[in-house]
């Protein structure tokens, strides 16, 4: 794809993708591309590995990256300058408080408290006594790993059926 | 208007993209607007992204503009410099051109700077200019003007030394 007219600089703002690099984020950058013939612009993906050696970034953060003056390792070549939102643990940075899409949060529990718990129910997520997010990785949460699609499953006898690139 | 498909196609043609003055500062490398799909208070914000922002990814091409829906309950931009820094610009309730005007004073070269900027870059573009950076490097090189000194000498009348009486012929 024709990268001229992409944006080219040393900040990006990009959200955490899965990948198999330790000590680094895959950041994916949402640029936008002009189309010559339309003249509308086109999402267009840029993929960056930024340092990050304690993986504190997982996967749907969105952060802001930095190019490095000299690349780390080959694919290494951002560092990531700031944690911009988490992924389910939005905080709004105009009020500071803890928000979940068009509601805050304190909002959503005074709301539940004043409706009390359905019959039977444990009463919702509870997010001041929830752990941060990573505990049930590898377990329950398999966000961290690069995933594959598969289009078409070949039955045993078919010749295809232990071919890695037929989908 | 060609592919005049979809909603206000004007906002495709190139005259419209042109015209706007959303011309960025050097300092800005990224412009984000958080809004959300829903609510009357996020429709000022709806409304410039609808209208203004292809024109401010057209005029900045090297700055990053995206956009992040339904994260949080109200509307901002924030915008970051090259030094990391952000500012947060507050746009709950405000009307698109509010948040034109806002974002055209505080964070947009003024009229005059790009008028000035403009004029600069016509007098880089003269073709009559010669030296470094230019098409010829000295006027020498132009048939029709005096030849280079380095190569024919210039006639005496032309020379100081003879023409101030310092060398007798």
């Amino acid at each position: 794809m024709m990268a001229k007219s992409l944006a080219r600089s040393a900040l990006f703002v990009g959200k955490c993708i899965a990948h198999e690099l330790k000590g680094a984020a895959k950041v994916e950058v949402r640029l936008l591309e002009l189309d010559e013939n339309l003249h509308m612009y086109f999402p267009s993906f840029q993929h960056y590995f930024a340092d990050d050696p304690k993986e504190e970034c997982k996967t749907g953060d969105i952060v802001l990256i930095r190019e490095l003056p000299e690349k780390k390792t080959v694919l290494i070549t951002h560092s990531v300058e700031k944690m911009l939102y988490k992924l389910g643990d939005v905080t709004d940075p105009i009020t500071g408080k803890n928000v979940i899409m068009s509601k805050y949060r304190d909002q959503i529990k005074e709301r539940n408290e004043q409706f009390g718990p359905g019959e039977g129910d444990a009463g919702g997520f509870n997010y001041e006594e929830a752990p941060p997010r990573g505990w049930q990785e590898g377990k329950k949460d398999f966000s961290h790993r690069v995933g594959y699609k598969a289009w078409h499953v070949f039955e045993p006898g078919h010749p295809l059926h232990d071919d890695p690139a037929a989908s | 208007m060609p592919f005049m498909k979809g909603k206000a196609p004007i906002r495709r043609t190139l005259q419209y993209l042109e015209s706007s003055r959303l011309v960025l500062r050097d300092r800005v490398k990224v412009v984000m607007i958080n809004y959300n799909i829903h609510g009357a208070h996020h429709e000022g914000a709806r409304d410039f992204v609808f209208w203004h922002l292809p024109q401010l990814q057209y005029k900045n091409p090297q700055v990053q503009v995206t956009t992040l829906k339904n994260m949080t309950p109200t509307p901002f931009m924030r915008i970051f410099f090259e030094n990391g820094e952000d500012v947060l610009v507050d746009v709950d309730s405000k009307s698109r051109t509010d948040i034109f005007d806002h974002i055209k004073k505080v964070f947009c070269k003024s009229d005059t700077k790009l008028a000035e900027e403009k004029r600069e870059a016509q007098i880089l573009d003269n073709p009559g200019n010669f030296g470094w950076g230019c098409d010829r490097q000295c006027i020498c090189e132009v048939p029709g003007q005096v030849p280079c000194p380095g190569v024919i000498p210039l006639p005496k009348f032309m020379r100081g030394k003879y023409k101030y009486g310092q060398v007798d012929e």
